[in-house]
């Protein structure tokens, strides 16, 4: 069984809430979406999934043996080649280095990254290849769960579909379920079973939809008739139409990656 | 021992070279070598060569000629005092700036980490970082009399505050999306902080080791010659009480050689190994 189990999580930073008694359970084996508009906490809660933040009320069970985190921007050691990477996690439990790096490779092919680009360091390589190894890296651990924090934003929309697909295909082929953190609809109907809607302001789950079929097994026409039917006709989605950038005060429309990482 | 024998032997197979583009490789590898260290032979030809036409126009007795100046140089080497003279102020600056770091370091992770020791230190570590040296030289000399303490301190008090907001700025200034990251794989503080962190810290503060370094050798000829104990500073003192340019000279350039060996025997290394991938080059 693996499954995640977030129980009224509440979270605050500086005395300021962002997420209010939010409650949300995976199936084993299913990508549950999270989507929201910006600032409504998706981020933290990711952060909260994963254990980097410990929410300050509410419950998280990991009903999982390990999960593996693929992080918007990559966040790659700049130091350690590509292989370095993928290894280091494997690292970090105290593997061995030569078992780590034989890990390592296996987790590269998975992800189609040849073994000359191993040896390359983080700037050396492209946008799209460095998505490769972090989702390498979060492979590497053998986990029964991965979350996904917006890991393609910053690719060009071709890019994100083939990362999107290599997603769909690891998912099929590991039967791992997880958390993805998008705020592109068309992202989230691609790649998930479920897609859960954040309130704007992190006062929890106000409802979820269900696209028809399984990831991979969707037509593109489909994605695109779902996405477009759902954002013109449902309430639910009409904070991820009608973003306000200026009625997000300061603090919430922070960078998710800075210091205070309050989104 | 099979492993390591293997991947020598792919390394030298990559280095293989067809005796028809040996000439070849030879030439560029040669165009290269010149390239990178040729602009600095430049530099110190016209260094010597202005140091020349200075003893031209003043005179040996106000500024000694290059080639009178190495004559001191061998003079002073071929003695073991000489040696000792050296080792000596070598010494006493790895003796201050091993304090200062322990210090000046620690300090700066703490604070770099503790919000509240951050302000408490502030302003401590701008006024000794204000200080002028020649005032520790002056208050050490009351403190400890002119003595190897006195100097050792002076040096030491001079470098620790610059050691100690290097620290804490490299501290603040580290990525912490990739503490981040290792969190999220299971990594505790100790593993975040030692493998992620301190990785990152250590590439920030490699270039303030060589300021410290130069700096400390400086403060050390300076508390040297006004304590007039021992090392090149003292020699310096002596050379300088019996009008000696040439001897004083040479403890000058002695004491740059001095600097500049510690600085690429040990500090350069050092630089390259923990910061060589912010330059973007392969460790």
């Amino acid at each position: 069984m693996s499954k995640l189990v977030l129980v009224t999580v509440t979270h605050a930073f500086d005395g300021r809430t962002v997420l209010r008694d939010v409650s949300l359970v995976t199936q084993p084996g299913e990508m549950v979406a999270l989507v929201g508009p910006s600032g409504s906490g998706k981020s933290t809660l990711a952060a909260i999934a994963a254990g980097i933040l410990r929410p300050q009320s509410g419950r998280v069970m990991r009903l999982y043996q390990r999960h593996g985190m693929v992080f918007q921007q990559s966040r790659l050691l700049p130091w350690e080649t590509a292989r370095g990477n993928i290894a280091f996690p494997l690292l970090m439990d105290g593997m061995n280095k030569a078992e780590a790096t034989a890990r390592a490779e296996e987790a590269a092919l998975a992800v189609a990254l040849l073994p000359s680009d191993l040896d390359k360091m983080p700037d050396q390589l492209s946008g799209g290849m460095q998505a490769r190894v972090a989702i390498a890296r979060a492979l590497a651990v053998k986990p029964d769960f991965l979350i996904f924090d917006e890991p393609f934003a910053a690719l060009d929309p071709a890019l994100r579909r083939r990362m999107q697909d290599l997603v769909i295909d690891l998912s099929a082929r590991y039967g791992f379920g997880g958390l993805f953190i998008t705020h592109d609809l068309s992202e989230a109907a691609r790649v998930a079973d479920r897609i859960a809607v954040l309130d704007r302001k992190g006062d929890g789950i106000i409802g979820a939809l269900t696209p028809e079929g399984t990831p991979g097994a969707r037509r593109e026409a489909d994605i695109f008739a779902f996405v477009q039917r759902e954002m013109t006709g449902n309430p639910l989605l009409a904070d991820l139409v009608n973003v306000d950038e200026r009625a997000l005060d300061y603090d919430c429309a922070c960078d998710t990656l800075g210091p205070r990482r309050c989104c | 021992m099979r492993a390591g024998l293997k991947a020598l032997g792919a390394r030298a197979d990559r280095l293989r070279v067809p005796p028809e583009e040996l000439v070849e490789t030879g030439l560029v590898l040669l165009g290269r070598w010149l390239w990178r260290v040729g602009p600095g032979i430049i530099g110190v030809a016209l260094f010597l060569g202005l140091w020349q036409l200075g003893n031209r126009a003043y005179g040996s007795f106000i500024l000694p000629s290059p080639l009178e100046t190495g004559r001191a140089i061998l003079g002073v080497l071929s003695s073991p005092e000489g040696w000792g003279l050296i080792a000596g102020t070598v010494a006493r600056v790895g003796l201050a700036l091993g304090f200062a770091a322990l210090i000046g370091v620690g300090l700066g992770l703490a604070s770099g980490y503790a919000r509240l020791l951050r302000g408490i230190l502030a302003p401590v570590s701008t006024i000794l970082l204000g200080m002028p040296a020649t005032a520790w030289v002056i208050l050490t000399m009351i403190w400890f009399g002119p003595s190897h303490a006195s100097i050792v301190f002076t040096i030491a008090m001079v470098t620790t505050p610059l050691l100690y907001i290097g620290t804490v700025d490299a501290v603040l200034t580290r990525d912490r999306r990739l503490e981040d990251m290792a969190a999220a794989f299971g990594a505790g503080p100790w593993r975040r902080f030692s493998n992620v962190a301190l990785r990152q810290i250590l590439a920030t503060l490699a270039p303030v080791t060589g300021i410290t370094l130069a700096l400390g050798f400086k403060v050390a000829i300076m508390a040297e010659l006004v304590a007039n104990v021992a090392g090149l500073g003292g020699a310096l003192a002596t050379a300088r009480a019996h009008m000696d340019i040439d001897r004083g000279l040479a403890y000058v350039a002695m004491t740059v050689a001095a600097l500049l060996s510690v600085e690429y025997g040990l500090i350069r290394p050092f630089q390259r190994r923990v910061g060589q991938w912010k330059r973007g080059g392969l460790i």
